[in-house]
């Protein structure tokens, strides 16, 4: 076969083509450590990719959702260990006040019992860090309880301002959890009223004022037959939220793990579908500079060499 | 006799030096002086050689390989084409994966993926406090960066496919022009030829100008015996022997997409070769696609959305607005009063009520669900397989392109063993050559000394 003078020139440029080609992708492999860097390098694992991006974007997000509801729940469980203490308080004295006779003693309570009934009122007003009402519902930007007084100072009546629903927020696929609850619930359905709720029977407001009028009247026998009792079933009420709050506390902490161990997968998973084999990348890349080096100094070689180099 | 062969070997060196000075013109042939011995004359001890003489000169031209390498080059042509205009679509798409240290996670932070992924994210964020005037803020800022992904993207595709009218329009003017410089090459072929003359320089130059045509429009040819070649491309003769019957010419079918025709047959052409056939093809197909699949995603969204937030209330009890305007990618946008005012976005399920997050939840909830209108895909996974059929499609035109430049290469290769110039083959020949004409001088020397002796033994 004759070998003409262009072809050798336009082969040794189509093969030094092709290995500067296959130089600058190894190169680009090499200095990114991705092998997969555009759509068409590798439709497949970009196809993946964008749907890991995607799934590791939202579980960071449910991450960011589990703090913000975890820290509401937080400000929510210190909010009712307070009013558990605080019935408590009152279930004290509404005990000790069975049988005592004392006008002054009974006075002294019900001043006391007043100065539950305020501090009662502040928690049922209780904010968290993002200024919202917690105690309201979903209504979460006025305080939900407010009181009225009569002459003296005594609180004579506690108004719920707030409703009975309650904000779900997205904790995995599909899984939604609350750490808003309603103040007074009488509804009968929803989620349960911590202050007031038709179905348990409490109704702690109520039932405070009742305490502090029968201590200032001395009505002992409707403390000991009606308080006493009403102020168990608002202790239930609290502990029963109590530990619904340590439920969705311990549930928040799981799904934060969970979240936590599939970003973690995701993007371990991306690593995999993009990233370069650095040790095989890097011998290829060494084998086609030694063919490229080879092809240079063989061309240049060649056609260097020509007949009239020996024609006289 | 020696003189003709002085003559022969003259004429001999001349072709070597036409050779020789084509030697890197890539439409040349190699060319030959065909000789062959001259008449011997009859004398009494028998047939006596004349010597050599010239028939004519020839040029090594395959025709076969001729059109094998012409319909490659409209393989190639189309592939380049078509590599070129999606490799365009693809960088304004600016889904790359990046990864900036050794230790981060490669992903894709530029393009839309990235964008719904930020919008439902937005929308989780707004539904764990939809009472915060800053996460409302930046649900409307994403709502509005994936609104402005969606346009400049589309208007960017809109572009290519613009440039690419003017690029079928600009190639169906140079082939036009090449149908035209073939005809006249015809006729001129056709003239040398009759009068027995040399066709050669006339032939290379038609072969070239095949060879440019074969780059933007495939085309079937069939020689006359006259020498002329006749081109015919879908079907229709656009060369008949020396005149041009027809020309190529654009038309638009309505819908804006130019299609091609043949101006006087009025049929339509559809080519499967050549740079105008790449650039309907990437029009038509890959981009259309993508366009299609854009203009869906954003009309599902816009739908989608706008069908949950319509039904929500926003601080102020307020309700009826519309999130997103428009009706697909090309005009999507974010309603202007939400953008002013992001109190105005209606997160909640009722009035009155600032921490109900029924709206924001429901959105948010959106980005998971499967969606009858994408094919029963995710927002996300949709436009996933939206990108991932782009890079399928230059996948495969790359592969294509590859195969089609190595057998390019290949028949180049082929073409160039049987027409190519060889430089050591015609120093070898001028040597031969110059020997040849020594001899034959020599011989005149001798001949010339043997008529000497003759003449000086009558005047001694």
């Amino acid at each position: 076969m004759q070998v003409s003078t262009t072809s050798f020139s336009n082969n040794f440029l189509y093969e030094i083509g092709q290995l500067q080609s296959q130089q600058t992708t190894l190169q680009s492999e090499t200095t990114t450590g991705l092998s997969v860097t555009l759509p068409e390098d590798n439709p497949a694992a970009m196809n993946q990719v964008l749907n890991l991006q995607s799934e590791a974007s939202a579980g960071t997000q449910y991450q960011s959702n589990i703090a913000q509801v975890q820290n509401t729940a937080s400000t929510s469980s210190d909010a009712l260990n307070s009013l558990q203490s605080l019935v408590e308080q009152a279930g004290e004295i509404a005990t000790g006040a069975t049988g005592v006779s004392s006008s002054s003693t009974l006075s002294s309570d019900a001043t006391q019992v007043g100065q539950l009934i305020q501090q009662a009122l502040q928690i049922a007003n209780t904010q968290d860090a993002q200024g919202n009402y917690i105690f309201g519902g979903t209504d979460t930007s006025a305080p939900p309880f407010s009181a009225t007084t009569d002459s003296s100072g005594n609180v004579t009546a506690v108004a719920y301002n707030g409703n009975t629903s309650v904000a779900e927020t997205e904790i995995a696929p599909g899984l939604t959890v609350s750490a808003q609850t309603p103040g007074e619930n009488n509804t009968g359905s929803g989620a349960e009223g911590v202050f007031a709720d038709s179905r348990t029977g409490a109704d702690l407001f109520s039932h405070l004022i009742s305490l502090q009028q029968d201590l200032q009247s001395g009505n002992t026998s409707a403390i000991s037959s009606t308080e006493t009792p009403s102020l168990t079933k608002d202790e239930d009420n609290v502990v029963t939220q109590i530990s619904g709050n340590a439920v969705l506390q311990s549930t928040l902490q799981a799904a934060g793990t969970v979240a936590q161990q599939q970003v973690t997968n995701e993007d371990s998973q991306m690593s995999d579908d993009t990233s370069a084999n650095l040790a095989e990348t890097l011998t290829q890349l060494s084998q086609t500079q030694t063919a490229y080096q080879a092809a240079l100094e063989s061309g240049t070689m060649i056609m260097g060499l020509s007949m009239m180099e020996y024609l006289s | 006799m020696a003189s003709r062969s002085l003559s022969v070997q003259q004429e001999e060196m001349a072709v070597s030096g036409q050779n020789l000075a084509n030697v890197n013109n890539p439409s040349y042939a190699d060319e030959q002086l065909d000789v062959s011995e001259s008449a011997p004359l009859p004398t009494p001890v028998g047939d006596e050689g004349t010597g050599i003489q010239i028939n004519g000169i020839s040029e090594s031209r395959n025709p076969l390989l001729d059109s094998q390498i012409q319909a490659e080059d409209s393989v190639t042509g189309s592939l380049t084409a078509q590599q070129t205009n999606l490799q365009n679509a693809e960088s304004y798409v600016d889904e790359q994966i990046t990864s900036t240290s050794s230790s981060a996670t490669p992903d894709s932070p530029n393009g839309l993926a990235a964008d719904l992924s930020n919008l439902f994210d937005s929308f989780q964020s707004l539904s764990a406090d939809p009472s915060d005037l800053s996460l409302r803020q930046s649900a409307v800022a994403s709502a509005q960066q994936v609104t402005a992904q969606f346009t400049q993207v589309s208007a960017q595709l809109s572009t290519v496919q613009a440039n690419l009218n003017t690029d079928v329009q600009n190639d169906v003017t140079s082939s036009n022009q090449d149908l035209s410089t073939i005809a006249s090459l015809n006729q001129q072929i056709v003239a040398a030829q009759a009068s027995g003359g040399s066709a050669d320089q006339l032939v290379d130059q038609r072969a070239q100008t095949l060879e440019n045509l074969a780059g933007l429009a495939n085309f079937s040819t069939s020689a006359e015996s006259n020498g002329a070649i006749n081109v015919s491309i879908g079907g229709v003769a656009m060369v008949s022997g020396v005149s041009e019957t027809d020309s190529l010419e654009t038309y638009n079918p309505g819908n804006g997409q130019l299609q091609v025709q043949a101006q006087n047959a009025g049929t339509q052409i559809t080519l499967t070769g050549g740079s105008i056939a790449g650039e309907i093809t990437a029009r038509d197909g890959a981009l259309a696609s993508l366009q299609s699949g854009l203009n869906t995603l954003a009309s599902q969204l816009i739908t989608k959305v706008n069908t949950i937030y319509s039904a929500g209330y926003d601080l102020d009890g307020n309700t009826g607005q519309d999130l997103f305007t428009g009706a697909n990618a090309s005009d999507i946008g974010v309603n202007s009063n939400v953008a002013a005012d992001p109190s105005q976005f209606q997160a909640a399920g009722a009035p009155g009520a600032a921490g109900d997050n029924t709206v924001a939840l429901a959105l948010a909830q959106l980005g998971d669900q499967n969606v009858a209108g994408l094919n029963n895909q995710t927002f996300s996974a949709n436009y996933a397989q939206t990108v991932s059929d782009l890079g399928s499609a230059i996948s495969s035109v790359n592969d294509n392109l590859n195969t089609s430049q190595a057998v390019g290469q290949m028949l180049t290769n082929d073409r160039a063993a049987t027409s190519g110039v060889s430089l050591d083959g015609e120093m070898t020949n001028l040597i031969q050559y110059q020997k040849a004409y020594e001899a034959s001088a020599e011989m005149i020397t001798t001949l010339n000394e043997m008529l000497q002796t003759v003449v000086n033994m009558k005047t001694t």
